[in-house]
């Protein structure tokens, strides 16, 4: 393994190779870090509006993954998007703010808490989605089911189920960019 | 939603994309296939093609347009990473532009002083700019589509070096069509084509790379 490879690249590494336990892992341990971003630069947003922001960052992370190269260290790759995102986020919400890639390593990460925070945009998304995509979205994440079950509820093949999901979480960006417009 | 809860359904998302580099493969393989199929059959390879490519001042033309594109592509295929912006070095491009600069003015020196002005002009400007262009569309449009499947967070930027790299490509293919062998000629008319296409491309980029 190389020098550079800290704990999330090899993380991502694992997942990128198909281990979604280790992808599940990658993502819980990177939240808290872009919730303390989000949290440093936005606290008069409120914490519900900042959990929209750390969630939308999840979803370009997720959706965006096949762009970090495994030589590549990855906590450039995770800041320039979260700066990216984060910037964006706060520039629709009528703020302007100004996030050098320098000031993460000082940003303490922020845990969710025992009772963490419910964001209110991505489930008013998931219902723009059509719905059997939406169900699908609702049943793996919101009931814990696994695509099989997911399958067997719906009388879908898991084939069909992961395509679905996919298409939805591209659908929920696009969906994202329009709303924000 | 909370977040754990979008983690969830996240992971359980399996479905790969294609690494950028394979999309650009796939698009430009057929986009610059279709270009040298255009050129020939639209066109006609120069009947000295084979003696043209060992003439150093013909066959440079090829190799600087080719140089262009070959790096632009390189430096695109950077640009569409997030943290690209940071990392992605653009002065190989500012070299070859300097060494078509300079052999521009080789060329202005060393041409007779009544010769220079039919040498620019040449016989076919028309064709250039138009051809020149028109094949450029499929290979920008390839590297455009790339770097939209990535995440690029510099648009105008990687709109830019998109339009260098697909225009470069395509006027390297052109030379095989075209007899203007002063550099007087080419470099100013292949220059200006691929500044237009350049210019369009970091404009549609600006709008369509942001994600």
């Amino acid at each position: 393994m190389a020098e550079h490879m800290d704990a999330w690249g090899q993380l991502l590494m694992a997942a990128n190779a198909g281990d979604a336990r280790a992808y599940a892992r990658f993502l819980q341990t990177v939240s808290p870090v872009l919730r303390g971003v989000v949290r440093a630069k936005g606290a008069s947003l409120g914490e519900a509006a900042c959990e929209d922001v750390v969630q939308e960052v999840l979803l370009a992370i997720h959706l965006k993954r096949h762009t970090w190269r495994p030589d590549a260290p990855v906590r450039p790759w995770i800041y320039a998007i979260t700066r990216y995102k984060v910037v964006d986020a706060f520039r629709t919400r009528g703020r302007k703010i100004d996030l050098p890639i320098e000031d993460f390593a000082d940003i303490l990460a922020a845990e969710a808490g025992p009772d963490p925070t419910e964001a209110a945009d991505m489930a008013k998304m998931i219902g723009m989605l059509d719905g059997r995509a939406a169900e699908i979205v609702r049943k793996i994440g919101l009931e814990g089911a696994s695509v099989a079950e997911t399958g067997q509820a719906l009388t879908m093949s898991e084939g069909a189920v992961r395509v679905a999901l996919h298409r939805a979480f591209k659908t929920l960006a696009i969906l994202r960019e329009r709303h924000v417009k | 939603m909370k977040t754990d809860d979008l983690i969830r359904a996240l992971a359980a998302d399996t479905v790969r994309p294609r690494p950028l580099q394979a999309t650009l493969m796939l698009g430009l393989i057929p986009s610059l296939t279709i270009a040298v199929a255009a050129v020939w059959l639209a066109l006609g390879f120069r009947a000295d093609l084979a003696t043209s490519l060992v003439t150093p001042v013909s066959a440079i033309r090829i190799l600087l347009t080719a140089v262009l594109g070959v790096a632009a592509m390189r430096i695109a295929l950077v640009l569409a990473t997030p943290e690209g912006r940071d990392t992605a070095r653009l002065w190989p491009l500012a070299v070859v532009g300097a060494a078509a600069i300079g052999l521009l003015a080789w060329a202005y020196v060393t041409t007779p002083v009544d010769a220079r002005q039919m040498a620019t002009v040449g016989k076919t400007i028309t064709v250039c700019l138009v051809a020149i262009p028109l094949l450029s569309i499929l290979p920008v449009a390839t590297l455009l589509y790339t770097l939209r499947q990535g995440a690029t967070t510099a648009p105008a930027r990687a709109g830019f070096v998109a339009g260098l790299a697909g225009s470069g490509l395509s006027a390297a293919i052109y030379a095989l069509h075209c007899t203007e062998d002063s550099p007087l000629f080419y470099v100013t008319w292949y220059g200006l084509a691929i500044m237009g296409v350049t210019l369009v491309s970091t404009l549609i980029g600006s709008r369509v790379l942001r994600w």
